[in-house]
């Protein structure tokens, strides 16, 4: 045999061996044990129709589905309990195909479910988006689009008995009409809030729902020790299977252990008590990373966090050049790698990566403390300024807040910090009583709508979302043209050209995007952080291998 | 003493009524709004006032008032805006919880205290003497949550004698150290007041005449001093179990114990009204009780006493 062909057989060979070996260390899923996963306190609601927090959420997303859900890299929205949707009329109705197949919890509590483990139909759907404005959803207006749902939700003076704009087609099939083409449309239905639920369960319990969930979702609800544990066990008749066929979920519940204290949750975490860690606070940050390598999981969260002028008022109304000054004052890198370990990459604009539109060429502000000078004397302010920067009650609120009031100290602007907790901070932002406040925002559904129209567009000032009060025609027209664009190529163009011109009006301080992050055991197999944010991590295909 | 007790218990229908008067105002006029805080950072006008309407936030001041005095004359807490649980379901639920970590609490500090106050005031001092009032200052000083940290990293993360933080199922082994936490401040001013009041009563004329009479100093000290000074003792006790039961928020928060005191500063935070004023108003009747407990005490203790 010719030498040549000699070694190729021996490559072959070599390859084949550790093709096989690979093959028998890839590890397969195990069947069985239990996810303790930590909270920092009691979730409030369970209803997904009444939950706005994270701490509901994480429980919300184990035990309910949505029509649609997004992709855990932020690229767009995947089939979930629908199989498929088409557009149509210019995008003013949508037509949704149903999977088949796909029941309720059987029980929760316990309990036998009044449903009785049915199968989840069209008219299910209609019904959970009735009810979510027949119970003052907060979250009901997201889709306020909907054909009818002014008349539905005035019907005590319309008379209205349903939601018009929502159709049942056939047990499978479900339709949208919407009073003007929507294009994040399909987008906002992965939110949380429009999750579906039985109507015997609703009816039975009423507002009492919230304590007796039931969903279609991989795991239901066992037992709920307020202020200690919620405890999921697993939905034996979950729809989802995994790549061979085999059923799903893999584990035998999930705990959600409630420990508010952060020092004693890293303890229990290390003791081994937790298995999962979500959000992991700043204190311990280096020291987990270092510890725990790749089971440190981090990524860009798509959420931006950002100081709001008020433009409604002096001294920021009307003087672009003053909020330009004090963009350039600052030293985002400096800060975040000095006060929060580098964990929040420096922003430019309004759109954080991951989301759809991101800009990575925006022209934004660098630290550039001479460009300040000048812009601030241009702003009829050349010894500097005073003002007032109101923060929420956070250690890292109030971290970065100091070294960005000491950083414009440099250049005489006197920042004054307010601490005040939370309630009190979104009353005086919605009323414009501040002049500047911290503000995040993080992704309710992965569209540029999401954060341009809503923090921007001046029909928005004050509790919808626009708190610094900001107006620009031109940008309004923009960000219309935008929401009703079918064109994905042309809306990204409109909501570039819409950002840049938000950029240079300078309408806030833009400091940072968020970051999320999560630590797991190494016993806990399969656990994907997704770019929604730790608390949206699916477990349905998560496994242990410690019982 | 029948009279005396009746005349008390009506106080308290005054009493109750001035706090649950003041919480109410004090709610009305701090600033934070709950329906907005329910909604969360975004929301929009017109489903912010149908959740105001629903919560009766939108009536007068007034009118909120005598609703809520109304359904409060009929045993009724009310719902909370945060969790929709019932008030009184959520109440009674922790206070279990905080009942059973207050009383083993109150127990290892009184047990511990009077015994220490005793030995201090006999053998004053004595290296037993400084080296309790040193522990007892200590206690005193020592802030809650850095003794309920120190607890736990000896004795949970390093020497694994205690599985950790929680509930549990109920079992006494997690019960260890945070009765240890909370029990800690008590003991020290039970200890410090008893071997105040005890020095007071052993210097008195009767007790010289008790030992000049030949009685064992075990019956001088249980037998006569002891009872005379345990006026003032009983009194700090009465305060310490009211002020535990109120909830112990710093040791519960350490100890993820789903007792009161968390139940009571997660409704400020949220500024859920009726779970506050639930909270205050139990709170209340706690202080009031346990006043009157205390009160009645004095009697069996102290026969000159009368109750007038």
């Amino acid at each position: 045999m010719k030498r040549e062909m000699k070694v190729f057989l021996l490559f072959l060979l070599t390859f084949g061996v550790l093709c096989m070996a690979g093959a028998a260390f890839a590890e397969d899923p195990v069947y069985g044990g239990i996810l303790r996963w930590r909270e920092i306190n009691d979730p409030p609601k369970l209803d997904p129709a009444q939950a706005t927090d994270t701490v509901s959420s994480r429980a919300i997303y184990l035990m309910f589905d949505s029509l649609v859900e997004n992709d855990s890299d932020g690229k767009g929205v995947l089939p979930a309990l629908a199989e498929s949707w088409e557009g149509s009329e210019g995008g003013t109705v949508w037509t949704f195909k149903l999977r088949k197949g796909v029941r309720f919890h059987k029980e929760c509590l316990g309990e036998s479910t009044a449903n009785g483990g049915r199968e989840v139909t069209a008219q299910d759907w209609k019904y959970t988006f009735e009810r979510m404005v027949r119970d003052n959803s907060p979250r009901a207006y997201f889709i306020e689009m909907i054909e009818g749902y002014q008349d539905f939700v005035s019907r005590d003076e319309t008379g209205a008995t349903e939601w018009s704009g929502i159709k049942v087609l056939d047990d499978y099939t479900l339709q949208f009409k919407l009073t003007y083409s929507f294009a994040p449309f399909v987008s906002v239905l992965a939110y949380n809030s429009f999750m579906v639920i039985p109507r015997e369960d609703a009816e039975k319990w009423g507002k009492e729902f919230n304590f007796h969930p039931v969903g279609t979702g991989p795991f239901m609800l066992e037992r709920w020790d307020h202020d200690q544990k919620v405890v999921l066990k697993k939905n034996p008749d979950y729809w989802r299977k995994d790549d061979k066929g085999n059923a799903l979920p893999y584990l035998d519940g999930v705990e959600l252990v409630v420990i508010p204290d952060n020092t004693i949750a890293y303890e229990e975490f290390k003791k081994g008590n937790l298995d999962a860690f979500q959000d992991f606070p700043d204190e311990f940050y280096v020291e987990a990373k270092a510890t725990y390598g790749p089971l440190f999981r981090e990524r860009p969260w798509v959420g931006t966090y950002y100081y709001g002028f008020n433009n409604s008022k002096e001294p920021f109304k009307g003087n672009r050049a003053l909020r330009q000054a004090v963009n350039y004052a600052v030293d985002r890198e400096r800060i975040s790698d000095l006060v929060i370990e580098g964990r929040y990459p420096a922003g430019k604009g309004v759109l954080p990566p991951g989301m759809p539109g991101f800009n990575p060429d925006l022209k934004g502000y660098s630290y550039d403390p001479d460009k300040a000078k000048a812009l601030l004397k241009e702003a009829g302010y050349p010894s500097g300024f005073e003002c007032e920067l109101q923060v929420n009650n956070n250690p890292r609120h109030k971290a970065v807040a100091e070294a960005i009031q000491a950083q414009l100290m440099e250049l005489g602007i006197k920042l004054n910090i307010k601490v005040v907790d939370w309630g009190v901070h979104l009353d005086m932002c919605e009323r414009a009583e501040t002049q500047m406040f911290r503000m995040g925002w993080v992704v309710d559904y992965l569209d540029p709508d999401n954060f341009l129209y809503v923090l921007l567009h001046s029909s928005n000032h004050g509790s919808k979302g626009n708190y610094s009060f900001y107006s620009n025609p031109e940008v309004d027209a923009l960000l219309a043209e935008a929401r009703v664009e079918t064109n994905w190529d042309k809306r990204i163009e409109l909501y570039r050209k819409a950002e840049q011109l938000i950029v240079e009006d300078a309408p806030w301080v833009f400091l940072f995007h968020y970051s999320t992050s999560l630590l797991g055991q190494k016993w806990v197999k399969n656990m994907h952080l997704p770019a929604m944010g730790d608390y949206s991590t699916p477990l349905y295909n998560v496994w242990v291998t410690k019982k | 003493m029948f009279t005396y007790f009746l005349r008390k218990l009506l106080y308290t229908i005054p009493v109750l009524w001035g706090v649950v008067t003041v919480v109410f105002i004090l709610m009305a006029v701090v600033p934070g709004d709950p329906a907005r805080i329910m909604m969360g950072q975004r929301g929009d006008p017109a489903t912010l006032a149908r959740i105001r309407a629903d919560l009766g936030l939108d009536l007068p001041l007034h009118r909120q008032y005598t609703k809520f005095l109304g359904e409060l004359l009929r045993g009724d807490l009310g719902t909370s805006y945060r969790s929709n649980e019932k008030v009184s379901v959520a109440l009674s639920v922790r206070f279990g919880a905080t009942l059973r970590l207050a009383f083993w609490a109150m127990v290892l500090a009184s047990v511990l205290g009077v015994t220490a106050g005793i030995v201090s005031a006999v053998k004053q001092y004595s290296v037993f003497d400084y080296s309790a009032m040193f522990l007892a200052i200590s206690g005193v000083s020592a802030p809650v949550f850095w003794v309920g940290l120190l607890l736990l990293l000896a004795f949970a993360y390093n020497l694994h004698w205690i599985p950790g933080v929680g509930y549990g199922d109920g079992q006494a082994i997690y019960l260890i150290l945070p009765v240890l936490t909370l029990g800690v401040r008590p003991a020290a001013l039970i200890a410090r007041l008893t071997r105040s009041c005890m020095l007071e009563v052993l210097s008195q004329d009767y007790i010289r005449t008790a030992r000049a009479k030949g009685l064992a100093e075990k019956i001088v000290v249980i037998k006569h001093a002891l009872k005379n000074a345990l006026i003032p003792v009983v009194t700090i006790i009465g305060t310490q179990v009211a002020e535990l039961l109120s909830g112990a928020v710093l040791t519960e928060t350490i100890f993820a114990w789903p007792g009161i005191g968390r139940l009571a500063v997660e409704a400020l935070v949220a500024r859920d009204f009726p779970m506050i004023r639930g909270t205050v108003i139990f709170m209340a009747l706690i202080f009031l009780v346990t006043n009157l407990v205390v009160d009645l005490s004095y009697g069996f203790i102290d026969p000159r006493v009368r109750f007038e």
